[in-house]
């Protein structure tokens, strides 16, 4: 087994939010130095680690700032170092620091990285070979570039509602087509965004190994957004369609679609692709008559009956669990499954195999213990990817980073602790109030709450463990 | 630039088998990086997608499919039945000479076709081998039958889809494999960026399940440190920040980012928003009926396009809903140069969408439209592989292009 594949790469990541710091943390599992450039001045601090929690229990207690569960795990990996850029000498720091770094990543406004004195032209000067990745919600150049951008509000902008929406009754009550645009999950575009960053990074490393060409990557989430839907796009080209909201039901293939199970909030997912599946399908749910239903027994007929269907497979999912549809129907090689949850994927056996959830081990004063977090979609047979190391406490590397990185001597870096450009405490931090979680349950904010939740995990764990000993 | 002629990946060759969209998206991308990729269909009929719409004028020709002309710009395209004795020799000498092979196969499939990794590591061990599947190479759902919304379904992420009061909704135009066919990307250029150190090849396992898990960055830890399951969206018009009717679609309004409330209120132009109630972010939820009326009284007067731009220019974060024939005419998109005119023999010509980056050593070029079945059959077999004219007419008799 070799060494990772970005041993020795350097990355400053100046970002913030979800989208470029989780490609810096998978930039971190590839196995390079990240830096998260932090700040402890509460009003410039990155909002995941004050904002969106979740907290343990539902407790940020006072050092919530290094306990919030999607900054854990958008930032794992990581090392921090906390700078305040409006002093000049935190400033230098920085600029010194991009001087023996490799890649940077960062999300402020164009006005921003220019007042800094931090823009691409002018950190070319100092490195020639820099890799720098900027994301913004425009870009950094066309009308819109100077328009601020946030990810709820993107998403429509950026098209996928022209392409997904709920069906709708017309006149005659049947379904047609939906008027409503909807959206994918939250913040889709920040995936997105993420997944792009990755790829035109390695890209560029690899382009840098050839020529020693650095790369300035403009990424506009607006931009990376609709390059996903491209084909969306060509049909309106071609055929003048601008929208295409089909709800759970597909072009050609029926039945298709999202049907109730029993349970609260269970659903399963069925799709029939030809009408063997079809046969099968109706064997199935024990009414073969259906199969030969002149509504139904023809793929184009059927298609257009999709309504009737559809009720009839409601009243036979809404008996069952979704998982025994899933093994009743993929039994018979149907495409099948549930619309599983977090907690659902959390003890998926398919997942656990794969050993998807990765465990981290946090440091004493977050309290936290160990927690599992997402890993990532692929794997490579020749490089151990995996999380190495939990996010990092506020300032926790601040001394290693100014003394070995850069060499800066103790009396310089008490300098910087005087005029307050460093720290490790977030400095006017409130521990945010939380909402009790029935009370959350109630307000719809959550669908429900797991009092149990930490046994159902141990149990997790264990049947792990049994597995890993046979 | 030194040396570079067409992109970052020049010279770098990619052999795509597969169907669909999770492969041909993951060596599109390569593609449009500057990589050679040559796309490998089954004589005759030609790869799955050729037969998806929507297609051009409704018309179902081969070379007409939608999805088809855009994933597939910028590769050559042979044909090739390599479940022949025949066929496979052909293969391997293309195996032989690539850097990358981009498939899609499950992996029973792919094991029968003979394109299992040892065997292809073995033909040529400086070879990455990419597989792109619903939901990776092990584990007990491996040979599962999947579609987009099954795997959709399976990720966890089609549970937060949607809205809270009602079925969960499936996502836009098969989002999960394309999910899948960047995150491949992804993962096979850090490979061949490794390749640099090693001068070996590799296997890289993609499980399109798990690359869609991967947004779940807020659900799971919901769960793992409290117990809570988070849902889908509450119902619309519960609060600000969602879609709201203005005169010819819907915006987005939004106070998110550095701008106080009165700046909101101030663009909307109506005076009862102007009210401390809705000051703040509890106000505004506990007035949230009264706000949502009043929202919808002050966006009637608005076109969206034009509440948008005057939005962007007082920093405000305001989103509009967009449709097809929007983002194809978007004046910002046009100005970055997203769109390029492409002209294909059958299809006819129309202005592709591009790269989502713009990266400064390189201009994205189509370089060529997507292939004609069969279309590079003598460029690669005969000038760059080596047979003959009549070799090439007896493969064809023989079907094995």
């Amino acid at each position: 087994m070799s060494s990772l594949p970005l041993s020795g790469i350097r990355v400053l990541d100046l970002s913030r939010v979800f989208a470029m710091p989780f490609c810096g943390a998978y930039l971190a599992d590839l196995g390079a130095e990240v830096i998260k450039i932090d700040t402890h001045h509460t009003e410039f601090v990155d909002t995941t680690r004050t904002l969106n929690g979740p907290y343990p229990d539902n407790e940020p207690g006072e050092d919530y700032y290094n306990r919030a569960g999607t900054f854990q795990t958008l930032n794992r990996g990581k090392l921090s170092l906390t700078l305040d850029l409006r002093s000049s000498a935190a400033l230098d720091v920085l600029k010194r620091l991009i001087g023996v770094s490799d890649i940077v990543l960062e999300n402020f406004t164009p006005r921003v990285m220019r007042r800094f004195g931090l823009d691409y032209a002018n950190l070319k000067s100092h490195r020639p070979d820099l890799i720098m990745v900027s994301n913004t919600g425009y870009g950094h150049s066309g009308p819109w570039s100077d328009f601020g951008a946030m990810a709820t509000a993107l998403e429509p902008t950026h098209g996928t509602g022209a392409f997904m929406g709920y069906l709708e009754q017309n006149a005659e009550g049947r379904l047609v087509p939906g008027s409503i645009p909807n959206k994918i999950a939250n913040s889709y575009t920040d995936f997105l965004a993420s997944w792009t960053a990755q790829l035109a990074v390695l890209a560029s490393l690899f382009h840098r190994a050839r020529t020693g060409q650095g790369m300035w990557i403009d990424m506009a989430m607006y931009q990376v957004g609709v390059s996903f839907i491209g084909e969306g796009l060509l049909d309106y080209a071609f055929n003048g369609h601008r929208t295409r909201r089909l709800g759970n039901r597909h072009e050609s293939m029926s039945p298709h679609g999202c049907y109730p199970c029993r349970g609260t909030d269970e659903w399963v997912v069925i799709a029939v692709r030809d009408d063997v599946e079809w046969h099968s399908f109706c064997e199935v749910i024990q009414q073969p008559e259906l199969a030969k239903d002149s509504r139904f027994a023809d793929p184009i007929t059927r298609h257009q009956n999709q309504d009737e269907l559809d009720t009839i497979i409601r009243l036979w999912t809404s008996e069952q669990s979704s998982h025994h549809v899933m093994d009743l129907l993929q039994n018979r090689g149907v495409p099948t499954g549930p619309v599983l949850n977090a907690k659902q994927m959390l003890s998926d056996p398919h997942l656990r195999s794969r050993g998807y959830f990765e465990p981290v081990y946090h440091p004493d004063k977050s309290d936290l213990g160990r927690r599992e977090y997402v890993g990532r979609g692929w794997k490579l047979s020749d490089a151990e990817i995996r999380i190495r190391k939990s996010a990092p406490l506020l300032g926790a590397d601040n001394h290693y980073v100014l003394s070995q990185m850069l060499g800066m001597g103790q009396s310089d870096i008490e300098e910087l602790l005087s005029v307050n450009a460093i720290g490790q405490t977030l400095s006017g931090a409130v521990t945010p109030t939380s909402v009790p979680l029935d009370r959350q349950a109630e307000l719809g904010w959550i669908v429900e709450y797991d009092p149990e939740y930490k046994q159902f995990l141990a149990d997790v764990e264990n049947r792990d463990s049994c597995q890993e000993s046979r | 630039m030194t040396g570079i002629l067409n992109g970052v990946l020049d010279g770098i060759r990619v052999l795509e088998l597969g169907n669909q969209i999770s492969a041909p998206f993951c060596s599109k991308l390569l593609a449009d990086y500057g990589a050679d990729v040559i796309k490998v269909e089954p004589p005759d009929v030609g790869e799955e997608t050729r037969r998806m719409g929507p297609f051009v004028g409704n018309d179902p020709h081969m070379d007409k499919s939608i999805p088809f002309l855009y994933l597939n710009t910028n590769k050559r395209g042979v044909t090739l039945n390599f479940g022949t004795s025949t066929g496979m020799k052909v293969l391997t000498r293309l195996i032989v000479r690539a850097d990358i092979l981009i498939q899609n196969f499950t992996p029973s499939a792919s094991a029968k076709l003979g394109l299992a990794f040892p065997l292809l590591n073995k033909l040529n061990p400086k070879l990455i081998v990419t597989s792109i599947t619903s939901f990776g190479q092990t584990g007990p759902y491996r040979d599962l039958a999947a579609t987009d919304i099954v795997t959709y379904a399976l990720s966890g992420l089609m549970y937060h889809s949607g809205d809270s009061d009602r079925e969960p909704l499936r996502n836009a135009l098969n989002q999960s494999f394309y999910v899948a066919g960047v995150n491949g990307a992804v993962a096979t250029t850090a490979a061949l960026f490794q390749h640099l150190s090693t001068g070996t090849g590799q296997h890289v396992d993609v499980s399109t399940m798990e690359c869609l898990a991967s947004h779940l960055v807020q659900a799971i830890p919901y769960y793992n440190y409290m117990g809570a399951t988070k849902g889908r969206r509450p119902v619309r018009g519960a609060g600000f920040e969602e879609l709201m009717p203005a005169k010819d679609g819907y915006v987005i309004p939004s106070v998110q980012g550095s701008q106080p409330w009165s700046t909101v209120a101030d663009l909307i132009g109506l005076e009862e928003l102007q009210c401390d109630r809705f000051a703040t972010g509890s106000g505004r939820i506990e007035h949230g009926q009264e706000l949502n009326d009043l929202l919808i009284k002050g966006l009637a007067q608005w076109n969206r396009k034009a509440l948008f731009q005057a939005s962007g220019e007082r920093r405000l974060v305001f989103g509009m809903a967009q449709d097809a024939g929007d983002l194809y005419q978007c004046p910002h998109l046009r100005e970055r140069g997203f769109l390029t005119e492409v002209t294909h023999p059958v299809a006819g010509t129309a202005d592709y969408p591009g790269m989502g980056p713009k990266l400064s050593e390189m201009a994205y070029k189509v370089r060529r439209p997507a292939p004609l079945l069969g279309q590079h059959n003598t460029e690669i077999f005969c000038d760059e592989l080596g047979y003959s004219r009549e070799d090439l007419a007896q493969l064809r008799a023989l079907g094995v292009i």
